[in-house]
């Protein structure tokens, strides 16, 4: 039917449209940049002429990963003699693992990535070492030191310690304390799982106890209905331990929704402005612990550097560090009007 | 109930096979094994799970994927499938925050409105364009989050100050939770659509046997487009409960609604392929799956642990439906 042909070719040039309306070109312009410290291994250097870097993350299906991929797009930019291909949006390791494969046939001088599951990217970050082009790890760990030149990450195991250490003194060491995840199984939960009870070990041994502790996915809609599944069981909770802030915003609505916000407090992490807000006037949302998506910016400006062979000014070694883990501060009514500018 | 047989007198009827027998004895099983969860969970959890709040509790939310069920249950009646409905559920709720200056009453209406026009999107792609409903609702599954994410600019809207919208998902009507009246309603809507209209009689004739349906005068394409209609408003529906029990209108929600709603149907006895729904049965179905999740969580069992028991039961209702061939 030629209608239906008609129809396939609209929907067709519709996408296109959209590809190119929604593609990404940053600026580049010749930065006669001189190098300042030569580096020494087997990427080469380039000290004129635009660094291109390739970009990849997971899909981004919640606001910390959002602001990922904005960062990096608004660091180079900025940085101006920074040419930035980003292949970003797929959920499943594979699909990145062909993306990335198809950024590296590009030739690319650098590629920043935040792997979906570092285990399953591995080989493919290999490959690009391996073809001269050194690769900045952004937050989940490669295992393998070849696969990767820098590691830029945040403190999830600090996260959950500085949690515990929270927890521990405002309960001064005594109550029924409620654990919601993030997604079970992987690295980030299981250490900010960890770092928590260790704390608390440490601090209280058996004082504190943790009653319940159930995954919600990093989203509110399933942080809501956990939370209020758990509410109905425990009828006495001092205090909540959620991972991630956006997901809290579920939780605080079951909590609120069964009036009980007098009964107990709560703690996030990641530090999005939402969370900043409420910590800032004060009642149910106590505290939360910076996991700042800042750390791809951070990343980019490091990629720019190794390709210039160049350092850190401030450090006196010649070469960008290789393995640098950002601090996870802990944000609460007293500080955190200093760090709202780092919401996202 | 299953589909009643071609009665006679209004215009034209049908001779549909009725297949009364066999949709009973699965709902029958459902009444039991809904039963055997509330004995178990009265002896394993007996302080928190048999509560009168508690239960309030999943029926509050048991209605969100509930009402999404009950629109799965058409789409399925006609053999179709809509994998959309988790992420039209976030495109509809972030529709209606775009309005959230406006007043509760522009928010519902914003949310039905995506959902009509997304669940119209398939609705013409299948029926008219020819497209097989996996792939089509497939792409819809993406495209309806792209637009989420897009036109929240990624980050959720509060709804703080909409009560009415509130109201839907967190208010109570003599003690009874407004989410699940919604429900409620929609379940007799759609039961007296399906089983006392003529419309709900074509519905699983083009699901039987498309080909007869059609030579026996059915408008087959209207059918097949309205069943993906409907399944959008239902969308539209639930991002307005759950939105509402959220307090905030965020892209990120709705994920996987479309499995458990399809579970649901299933568990209930309609038929995959087409041909046979029943709507209690979806109800049964989407009871069973809510007080399953509660009760696991109550007794904070791992995740896994809830995914092997409800896969478990999915696999069961099917083989019973197969032995009764």
């Amino acid at each position: 039917m030629s209608i239906k042909h008609i129809a396939g070719a609209l929907t067709l040039s519709l996408a296109l449209g959209v590809a190119a309306c929604g593609g990404d070109d940053s600026g580049s312009s010749d930065s006669g940049d001189d190098t300042t410290k030569e580096a020494s291994g087997s990427t080469a250097t380039k000290s004129e002429g635009p660094v291109k870097i390739a970009f990849s993350a997971p899909g981004a299906d919640h606001g910390w990963m959002a602001a990922i991929t904005e960062n990096a797009r608004d660091e180079a930019e900025k940085l101006g003699d920074v040419e930035l291909k980003a292949a970003e949006g797929v959920t499943d390791s594979a699909a990145q693992a062909d993306q990335v494969e198809t950024l590296i046939a590009g030739k690319p001088d650098a590629l920043v990535i935040l792997p979906n599951e570092p285990d399953a990217l591995m080989p493919v970050a290999q490959k690009a070492m391996a073809a001269g082009i050194p690769v900045i790890d952004v937050d989940r760990e490669f295992t393998e030191q070849g696969a990767f030149r820098a590691l830029i990450t945040g403190d999830n195991y600090g996260i959950g310690y500085q949690a515990g250490n929270y927890f521990a003194d405002e309960l001064k060491c005594s109550g029924n304390v409620v654990e919601i995840q993030g997604i079970a199984g992987i690295p980030v939960t299981e250490q900010r799982s960890q770092g928590f009870r260790d704390a608390l070990k440490r601090k209280c041994q058996d004082g504190v106890k943790i009653v319940a502790s159930q995954p919600a996915d990093f989203v509110p809609d399933k942080g809501l209905s956990v939370m209020e599944n758990i509410l109905q069981a425990q009828k006495d909770i001092d205090a909540v331990y959620t991972h991630d802030d956006d997901m809290a915003e579920g939780v605080v609505s079951a909590i609120q929704n069964a009036g009980r916000e007098d009964e107990m407090f709560l703690t996030g992490a990641g530090g999005s402005k939402a969370a900043m807000e409420q910590i800032k006037e004060g009642g149910l949302y106590r505290a939360t612990f910076l996991y700042n998506p800042s750390m791809s910016a951070s990343a980019i400006r490091m990629a720019r550097l190794i390709v210039r062979g160049q350092g850190f000014e401030e450090l006196t070694e010649p070469e960008v560090p290789s393995k640098i883990t950002v601090p996870a501060t802990t944000v609460t009514k007293d500080n955190v009007d200093d760090v709202m500018n780092l919401g996202f | 109930m299953s589909t009643t047989d071609a009665a006679s007198g209004e215009g034209r009827s049908l001779p549909i096979p009725k297949p009364r027998g066999r949709i009973q004895l699965q709902e029958y099983a459902l009444v039991g094994v809904v039963a055997l969860i509330l004995i178990g969970g009265a002896i394993l959890e007996p302080d928190s799970f048999l509560t009168t709040d508690n239960m309030l509790n999943v029926l509050r939310q048991a209605s969100v994927v509930g009402v999404l069920a009950i629109g799965m249950t058409f789409v399925i009646a006609t053999g179709g499938i809509d994998l959309s409905v988790g992420s039209m559920v976030a495109a509809a709720a972030v529709a209606g925050g775009q309005l959230v200056d406006s007043g509760s009453a522009a928010f519902v209406l914003g949310a039905l409105a995506m959902g009509i026009v997304l669940g119209g999107i398939n609705a013409s792609a299948i029926a008219y364009g020819r497209v097989v409903p996996f792939i089509a609702t497939l792409a819809m599954f993406t495209m309806a989050r792209g637009l989420a994410l897009w036109l929240s600019d990624k980050t959720p809207v509060s709804l703080f100050s909409l009560d009415g919208v509130r109201w839907f998902g967190n208010g109570e009507v003599i003690g009874i939770p407004s989410a699940a009246i919604v429900f409620l309603a929609v379940t007799v809507f759609a039961w007296v659509l399906l089983n006392r209209t003529r419309y709900g009689r074509y519905v699983v004739a083009t699901g039987g046997n498309r080909e007869a349906a059609r030579i026996a005068g059915v408008k087959v394409r209207w059918i097949v487009f309205s069943v993906y209609v409907i399944s959008g408003i239902c969308a539209g529906l639930a991002a307005i409960l759950v939105s509402g029990r959220l307090a905030s209108a965020s892209p990120i929600i709705g994920n996987l609604y479309e499995l458990d709603a399809i579970a649901a149907v299933v568990i209930g006895g309609s038929a995959l392929a087409g041909g046979r729904a029943t709507i209690v049965g979806t109800f049964l179905g989407v009871i069973t799956f809510a007080l399953i999740f509660n009760l696991l969580t109550l007794m904070d069992l791992a995740v896994e642990i809830q995914q092997i028991t409800k896969g478990l039961i999915i696999l069961a209702a099917v083989l019973v439906q197969r032995r009764e061939r």
